[in-house]
């Protein structure tokens, strides 16, 4: 398959870009050069510019969003919300019906839900992200894609995380968020994302909680698993143990 | 009642700062200059102190998110959600009570004619402007009211004259604003921090 990465230079990049490198061949793109050797093609991309991002999507079957941009207002906005149109507008342009979008747990279950109050918290609520400018840039970008989904055939996954880990980086009794996954964990996804039959979905726009079983249950990543077929390692429960 | 209302360079704009000056100060902004008779201050929306400066001292905020003359989609998305998040976040950190969005009952035009469509029933926008911002731009307001920051009220205008949508935004704002959201009792009278009302014909 062939996969336009948006983002690919960010923090997560590198570990899809080289996940999905031996079965796709990949079109990767960011703001930035990579810091390190990227399979397949790299272009500089700033996902906010809407015909920079359609260019790039030309001949692709799949497009997955990485990237974001979190604390300058600016650039927040053009990146999580305006990229997330562009990618949908380009997705439309390009006939491309798969798309996988990501962002933190947050751009459903806001801080005011998810971190004092309750348990078993699944994505299949309506997002509430509050005005937490990350959640909330994130969660228009969903949005914008939800309303494409509604008037064109184009699937889009949405995969929430909270945090990542390196798990041999893992420090003895160090505070853990309640949503944790390695890296490598987490690029796994996107393999199931871009195999899976559109079919299969539930509906075109899905949102996935992917993160490690963790036993206190604040949040279940139940669905990932039930309908990506997700197998999370028991390679961060050091955390805990 | 001193009264911040957008897009200036828009007639509904306009004519609403007619309407309202007989009985309130009213103050206009617009992404670019616009010559007006009213009060009128420049503003980007922007994340820096002139938005601040823009909204200290208002009471209500008329807010209409609309496009400048000839503006492309991603621009108008940019102003729905980011001038929007920029003019709310500055609207509450200065204490401003009331916030009146206008949007657009064509979000609702996609039900089948005849149905009889409330405020309580999904909008349907489609995935280019005016329905899109207008969407967006309800969107990024409504958290604001759902952390109790400010008081929302959604005029979704349909088919209607501008007395009616001037008269719409006078009974809004005549409505006491719930405000000290973070005192709100939720016990009877107590009002929703986040309110739509359909005003005018729904498009079919």
């Amino acid at each position: 398959m062939k996969v336009l990465i948006l983002g690919g230079a960010a923090m997560l990049g590198p570990y899809v870009a080289r996940e999905l490198a031996p079965n796709n061949n990949l079109r990767n793109t960011d703001i930035k050069p990579p810091e390190e050797d990227l399979p397949g093609e790299f272009f500089l991309l700033d996902a906010s510019d809407l015909d920079g991002v359609d260019a790039a999507a030309a001949c692709m079957d799949a497009i997955v969003n990485l990237s974001v941009l979190r604390r300058d207002r600016k650039t927040a906005w053009d990146v999580s919300t305006r990229g997330c149109y562009n990618m949908m507008q380009a997705a439309v342009t390009h006939g491309i019906d798969r798309v996988i979008n990501t962002g933190p747990h947050y751009t459903v279950a806001g801080r005011h839900i998810t971190e004092i109050l309750d348990f078993g918290i699944v994505p299949d609520i309506p997002p509430q992200p509050g005005t937490n400018l990350y959640a909330l840039t994130k969660a228009m970008g969903l949005e914008i894609c939800r309303v494409f989904t509604e008037h064109h055939d184009i699937s889009v996954q949405h995969y929430l995380f909270y945090n990542f880990k390196a798990p041999a980086a893992i420090q003895p009794g160090e505070r853990y968020a309640p949503y944790v996954i390695s890296w490598e964990n987490s690029a796994e996804a996107f393999t199931l994302g871009l195999d899976i039959d559109l079919d299969a979905l539930p509906s075109r726009n899905e949102v996935f909680y992917v993160f490690a079983d963790m036993p206190h249950g604040k949040f279940s990543n139940e669905k990932t698993k039930r309908i990506l077929g997700f197998k999370p390692r028991k390679d961060v429960e050091n955390l805990w143990k | 009642m001193r009264i911040l209302i957008t897009s200036a360079s828009h007639d509904r704009s306009a004519a609403l700062a007619d309407h309202l000056a007989s009985h309130h100060e009213v103050r206009l902004t617009e992404r670019a200059h616009v010559e007006t008779e009213y009060e009128f201050v420049l503003s980007a929306l922007g994340h820096d102190r002139s938005t601040n400066l823009l909204t200290r001292g208002i009471d209500a905020i008329i807010h209409t998110a609309e496009p400048l003359p000839g503006e492309d989609v991603s621009s108008q998305l940019d102003a729905a959600t980011r001038g929007t998040y920029n003019l709310l976040m500055a609207a509450a950190e200065e204490g401003v009570r009331q916030v009146i969005l206008l949007g657009t009952l064509d979000l609702m035009a996609d039900y089948p004619a005849g149905y009889r469509v409330d405020e309580t029933w999904r909008p349907l926008p489609q995935t280019q402007p005016p329905t899109l911002t207008k969407h967006m731009a309800e969107q990024v307001s409504r958290e604001f009211a759902r952390e109790g920051s400010l008081d929302v009220r959604v005029l979704r205008l349909g088919e209607a004259s501008d007395a009616t949508v001037a008269d719409a935004v006078v009974d809004a704002l005549a409505q006491p604003a719930s405000l000290a959201a973070q005192h709100r009792s939720k016990e009877e009278g107590a009002r929703d921090p986040w309110l739509i009302t359909h005003v005018g014909e729904r498009p079919q």
